[in-house]
């Protein structure tokens, strides 16, 4: 049968690159391992020639994939499952791009994308002798990745999932009576357009939030395959120095791309904050944990030499933590702890396999060259900087572990809970109740640590150091960040919590420490600052987080209703006009706005401290019918403080009401002197009275009936209703009883002789209840330490890399 | 003893200390019933929204009622001290911490799992905790 209106043809395109991406990946990977298995150099240079033929011809079909399906996003081609989920024909232009990767297929495809960009430039720039073991790891990950959008069917299992399937060819559809439609397209207007893209990422930061963090991921390759290829050509401490920069360049990317999320959290959703400890989020903070870990590691192997093997282990462990992440997010495993994973798409298994022959390859490598790895001759020096450094990638890879550990609950259950694979636990672990205390009350003095450290390494030598002179060059910083923890602590009354008052001093001790350095010692010569820059970024990012959440406040908690047991409310009702105490506001709600699909709420705010400071929030919900209304938050940015606002209750739909003020209509079947409850009342059918008309000729013209209710308030008071049904002719008229007091209304609304039964229907007064909005507010002082640590540690981050690019070069 | 070994000590302390931290932590699904036998004590119970329950939200108290089934099938009636979530009938599976009061369970925190909404959300978002640091 011959489908009028599909564009086929850019499907098989799609379908023929996806198929040529992934046997392209495969022969590369097989040519590659050649080439490094080769022992005559004429033979591995012509395996390896063909082999980046190979690579570049992967990498070709991949943008030629990743091209067709963003032409058929681009012209609303809705015959297309992706298509058609994860867009529509209102979607602006620039929320395009996110309809690509909302889904798993379109995410897989960036993913898979810029490993092939990180694996062209190290086809194009990578030391000559390290290009093929390096591509062969690279080109095997490519294989698994080009697999997991096959979407073919071997054997009856399914290996991947296409984002070229059309919606009539899904499984679920197969069968149905319109797939025998040859115009289902012009039909059907379920096709006419999309489904649309998920309300909560249309917002600018999600256009640019995931690329940046995939391209982190994606980076953690690199280290990774070098690290093999190390193991794999005997070359056991040669491969840190080409990943050196590659791990500083993950470092910085894939932090950007954390903190990039934290953002759209901070200024898109509406939990409260920038961080929620969500499994989402951490999975993707352990890797870079890991990352730093190793390529501080690889820093001190380069200068000095000794800490080899936890090098390798960070580095393979940083690549293996993200394949973990993908697996945990996409395999539907959160479940119950995440609202933001993935569904299942059915890939599970084959994330599985993935995660663990990758598992198994490297640590299996790892495990065989474990005799030949050279030893590490001496121990560090407790003064020297690289035993500092060494203990700080540990403190790192420990709360990795943390962090991994707790987020793992779900894969714990799953393994040894009671429905598990070997049921060891007798109940199922749930995350910890209180998340953040559970998290923070390690995470803190992880963080401690590591800032201490970042304070004064820096200025020991590698090797070792004379123990006097050091102490006095510290004594500027420790002054420093004393003044500085003594003035915040001040202000935010942090005295009374220790930990707290720690961490202050400690981020204050390594940002002090970082400017100092790099003014007296590195005489601020900008090109040799990157790493002090970053960790200057990275103090002023733990001491914004400190006291933005830990000084947060919820000025829209109020004592409207306070019974013992029960939390503070947190969420203060507006009624339209009135003005309302939120300490140190007074608030105002002035009215709904429609524009579009968002219904903006301006609120008033007036400074009860300063007459003259007065603006105006305007927190949204965005409507969609097809995917459920979202509230956006509005978000005052001042130097100090943010005040992040958002509608947290709104009666979207107002409830139909009469001209005359009466709804929340309800009704009830009664028989006479049945009882019913009609909005809380007792509603009795005590007797009924009928009446005739007769017409001229003498037949009935004209019937009332008369119902005769006894009503019983809620109020305590008995009152009689009489509402009468008037059939005159083929007409009915209803004469509506109204009680005011109470404010009720009755109406006999139908007659059914056949059962004996009565309709009534009731009404409350509700025209004098004023429109409402329920809102939450929240103080985040400081906050904006946390984005400008951020910015510098991507700023720093850059400069080390090139930096330590342009000495590669100036020595090769 | 080497300096090394000692370190590789307090890293497996560490370690330990974080597993058994995360078990002692880590709260268990339970049912109403179970809820109800140890009262005061904060549990997360997983279960669906009855909708044939009334289902009230009085905003001038802040208080939103509804009833849910556990996973046992156990009817009770919820009050949550926060507003009505968006679309709450369409949820497939609500997760409730909180614990059992005068025969009601008091939540402190919702989480609904909607069949439609989050479906295909991607990387990176939150839950509707308190965030910190």
């Amino acid at each position: 049968m011959d489908y009028s209106g599909e564009w086929l043809v850019p499907g098989e395109v799609g379908r023929l690159s996806t198929a040529l991406a992934t046997a392209t990946a495969a022969l590369a990977m097989v040519f590659y391992a050649w080439a490094t298995a080769s022992k005559q150099e004429e033979e591995a240079r012509r395996w390896t020639r063909a082999a980046h033929g190979l690579f570049l011809t992967h990498a070709g079909s991949l943008v030629l994939l990743i091209g067709t399906l963003f032409f058929l996003i681009v012209n609303h081609r809705f015959e297309y499952d992706y298509v058609w989920k994860h867009s529509s024909l209102d979607l602006p232009i620039r929320f395009i791009l996110s309809s690509f990767w909302e889904g798993q297929e379109g995410s897989f495809l960036l993913w898979a994308f810029w490993h092939a960009v990180l694996g062209t430039l190290v086809l194009r720039f990578a030391p000559r002798d390290w290009k093929a073991p390096v591509l062969a790891v690279v080109s095997a990950v490519q294989l698994f990745l080009g697999s997991m959008v096959l979407g073919v069917y071997a054997g009856g299992v399914k290996l991947g999932s296409s984002p070229f399937v059309l919606i009539r060819q899904l499984p679920e559809n197969m069968g149905l009576p319109w797939t025998q439609m040859p115009d289902y397209l012009e039909r059907i207007p379920a096709f006419m357009d999309g489904n649309g893209l998920n309300p909560l990422l249309q917002n600018y930061w999600m256009t640019i939030h995931p690329p940046i963090l995939f391209l982190g991921f994606a980076s953690t390759l690199i280290p990774f395959a070098y690290a093999l290829a190390g193991l794999w050509t005997g070359r056991y401490t040669e491969w840190m120095k080409p990943a050196l920069p590659w791990a500083f360049f993950s470092v910085g990317i894939l932090g950007t791309g954390i903190l990039m999320g934290g953002a759209w959290a901070y200024e898109a959703l509406s939990f409260g904050g920038f961080w929620a400890w969500d499994p989402v989020e951490n999975s993707s903070l352990v890797p870079w944990l890991t990352m730093v870990g190793a390529a501080h590691l690889m820093l001190i192997y380069r200068n000095k030499g000794g800490t080899l093997h936890w090098a390798l282990i960070l580095s393979i462990l940083s690549f293996l933590l993200v394949l973990y992440s993908t697996f945990l997010t996409r395999s539907g495993i959160l479940g119950d702890t995440s609202v933001h994973a993935f569904v299942d798409l059915g890939l599970s298994g084959q994330l599985l396999v993935y995660l663990l022959t990758f598992t198994v390859l490297a640590f299996g490598l790892y495990a065989f060259r474990f005799r030949r790895l050279p030893k590490s001759p001496t121990e560090d020096p407790i003064g020297s900087r690289e035993f500092w450094m060494f203990i700080g990638a540990l403190t790192l890879l420990v709360s990795a572990f943390q962090i991994s550990l707790t987020t793992s609950i779900p894969v714990i259950n799953a393994l040894v809970g009671p429905e598990g694979w070997i049921p060891l636990l007798k109940t199922a672990l749930a995350p910890p109740i209180d998340v953040a205390k559970h998290y923070n009350g390690f995470q803190i003095p992880f963080a401690i640590l590591i800032a201490t450290f970042m304070g004064f390494a820096q200025y020991l030598r590698y090797g070792s150091n004379p123990r006097k002179g050091t102490f006095r060059t510290l004594l500027r910083p420790l002054i420093a960040a004393l003044v500085l923890g003594i003035g915040i602590s001040a202000v935010f009354s942090f005295h009374r919590d220790f930990l707290y008052l720690l961490l202050l001093l400690a981020s204050g001790f390594a940002i002090a420490g970082n400017i100092d350095y790099a003014l007296s010692v590195l005489k601020g010569r900008v090109r040799k600052a990157g790493a002090s820059l970053a960790h200057v970024g990275f103090g002023l990012l733990l001491l914004g987080a400190l006291i933005s959440t830990g000084r947060q406040r919820i000025i829209s908690s109020n004592d409207s209703f306070i019974a013992k047991d029960f939390p503070q409310n947190e969420n203060l009702l507006l009624e339209l006009g009135d003005t309302v105490d939120m300490p140190p506001y007074r608030v105002r709600w002035t009215g709904e706005r429609i524009e579009g699909n968002y219904r903006y709420y301006d609120v008033e705010y007036a400074s009860m401290e300063d007459p003259n400071e007065r603006f105006v929030l305007s927190p949204t919900i965005l409507m969609n019918d097809r995917m459920g209304n979202s509230p956006e938050p509005d978000t005052r940015h001042r130097l100090g403080s943010d005040l992040y606002s958002h509608v947290t209750y709104a009666p979207l739909e107002p409830e139909p009401v009469d001209n005359d003020g009466f709804g929340k209509e309800a009704s009830a079947e009664m028989h006479k002197g049945d009882t019913a409850i009609l909005d809380q009342s007792f509603v009795i059918l005590d007797s009924l009275h009928s009446d005739f008309g007769y017409g001229p000729d003498g037949a009935i013209a004209k019937v009332e009936v008369e119902a005769v209710l006894r009503v019983i308030h809620l109020n305590g008071e008995d009152y009689v209703a009489r509402p009468v049904f008037v059939l005159e002719g083929q007409e009915v008229q209803h004469r509506d009883a109204v009680l005011d007091p109470p404010g009720l209304k009755f109406r006999l609304d139908e007659i059914k002789p056949q059962d004996d039964v009565l309709v009534i229907k009731s009404w409350r007064k509700v025209g004098d209840e004023k429109p409402f909005i329920v809102l939450k507010a929240i103080v985040f002082p400081m906050i904006n330490l946390l984005w400008l640590g951020s910015i510098l540690m991507a700023i720093g981050t850059a400069v080390a890399v090139i930096e330590r690019l342009r000495l590669r070069k100036a020595t090769a | 003893m080497k300096r090394t070994h000692l370190l590789a000590l307090v890293l497996i302390a560490l370690a330990v200390a974080a597993i058994v931290a995360t078990l002692a932590d880590a709260g268990t699904y339970v049912g109403f019933e179970q809820a109800e036998s140890s009262p005061g004590s904060v549990v997360t119970v997983i279960g669906t929204l009855d909708l044939g329950g009334e289902m009230h939200y009085d905003a001038h108290k802040g208080l939103f009622t509804f009833y849910a089934f556990d996973k046992n099938g156990v009817r009770r009636k919820v009050v949550l001290n926060q507003p009505k979530p968006t679309d709450f009938e369409r949820s497939e599976e609500i997760t409730m911490k909180g614990r059992a009061h005068e025969g009601d369970f008091v939540a402190t925190e919702i989480l609904m799992k909607c069949p439609s909404k989050y479906e295909d959300e991607a990387q990176v978002g939150g839950e509707p905790a308190k965030a910190s640091l």
